[in-house]
């Protein structure tokens, strides 16, 4: 086990984390790997990353702890599953969202608050899915916090764990950064 | 073909402990037949979502089943649902796609490949353990004791005529108790019934 997935692993584990819900990318497939031998937390892969959010909420509705994990392109696939089910219910589920094209976005100087315009979009230098991902959480209202390359991925992990409990509402980490 | 309440008066019938999903034209039906604290109407939530959010109950709950009552073209919108089931190991989810061909709520426009589209061979194809098609009202009426007992995954595709079903909403303008409330209060009842172990 790769030393950052084991780290979050424990984080998920002191938690409660039931279950993981959703599709790997290159950032969180060490996660998927772990939980996938883990004993006590299950993973549900889905087809598609809108199921995620559906599959998790009804998990939270069985009395399950689930995490939702989805690459930032599939978070904004997501748009009316995220809303009909998580947003619509209230459910408290923490969502870790990887983001692809951040670092591509950081040397192009691009800020992720930064309005997307027409020309930005389509500059070949600028992952469009970055551009977006923070951008649209502001829009359904989604707290989220940005783990960047010099937080702690597990402790910013945390952070999200906790504050989905504490608030009582879905929380997201975007983690602009390697797992590891 | 069926109508929906030759459909859903033998399941109501039969059902004890099982948590109950409805979609679209079926939520109405079944909520004028029952009001049993583990009812949940995806209403008024996400489109197609009623299938994969049946399916994290069913996870979270492997002790019980948990019937999803879910339309044709609902359940187009999110077949690789399917996969996911069949991948869960499910065993305890129940998956009734209510196929009348049309949008019934909008005014009976047609479903994508209506007349081409066998929801129980794509169930099959996809690894189902149990599937099942039913036309006839006698022999669903007959088979509904075996199908909630067999173990799962389950898919009943049921064949049925078009109703007359409006528009479905929440609040006053809807008689069925579970849709006399929001979405998020409906949830949460049901989720503390499930917490204090409603039998």
């Amino acid at each position: 086990m790769r030393k950052g997935a084991g780290e979050t692993l424990r984080a998920l584990t002191v938690h409660g984390i039931t279950h993981v819900v959703g599709l790997p990318d290159s950032i969180s497939a060490p996660l998927f790997d772990s939980v996938e031998r883990h004993p006590a937390i299950r993973l549900v892969t889905v087809t598609r990353e809108g199921e995620a959010f559906a599959v998790a909420t009804g998990l939270w509705i069985g009395g399950a702890s689930p995490l939702v994990v989805v690459q930032n392109t599939g978070l904004l696939e997501s748009g009316d599953a995220l809303r009909g089910t998580v947003l619509r219910i209230g459910a408290p589920i923490p969502i870790l969202v990887t983001g692809r094209g951040y670092t591509r976005m950081r040397a192009a100087g691009v800020d992720p608050a930064q309005a997307p315009t027409p020309e930005l979009l389509i500059r070949m230098d600028v992952d469009s899915a970055a551009v977006l991902t923070e951008r649209t959480l502001d829009a359904w209202g989604l707290a989220y916090r940005t783990c960047e390359s010099e937080d702690d991925p597990t402790e910013a992990l945390l952070d999200a764990l906790e504050g989905a409990r504490e608030l009582a509402q879905p929380v997201v980490l975007v983690m602009a950064r390697e797992l590891a | 073909m069926l109508t929906m309440a030759q459909l859903l008066a033998p399941l109501h019938e039969h059902r004890t402990s099982e948590v109950v999903v409805t979609t679209m034209s079926a939520a109405r039906t079944w909520g004028r037949l029952s009001s049993h604290p583990l009812d949940l109407a995806s209403v008024d939530s996400a489109m197609g979502h009623g299938a994969d959010l049946a399916l994290g109950i069913a996870l979270a709950r492997p002790d019980r089943k948990v019937i999803c009552l879910n339309g044709d073209g609902s359940m187009l919108m999110t077949l690789g649902t399917l996969a996911t089931v069949v991948g869960a190991v499910a065993a305890n989810y129940v998956l009734v796609i209510c196929d009348n061909g049309v949008f019934e709520t909008t005014g009976h426009q047609a479903v994508a490949g209506v007349g081409w589209v066998d929801h129980a061979a794509l169930a099959e194809a996809a690894g189902f353990r149990s599937v099942h098609r039913f036309e006839d009202a006698r022999a669903w009426a007959e088979a509904v004791p075996d199908v909630l007992r067999t173990p799962g995954p389950t898919l009943v595709h049921a064949v049925l005529r078009p109703g007359q079903e409006r528009a479905i909403g929440r609040g006053g303008a809807e008689d069925p108790p579970y849709l006399q409330v929001s979405l998020a209060e409906s949830a949460r009842a049901v989720r503390a019934a499930l917490l204090a172990g409603h039998a």
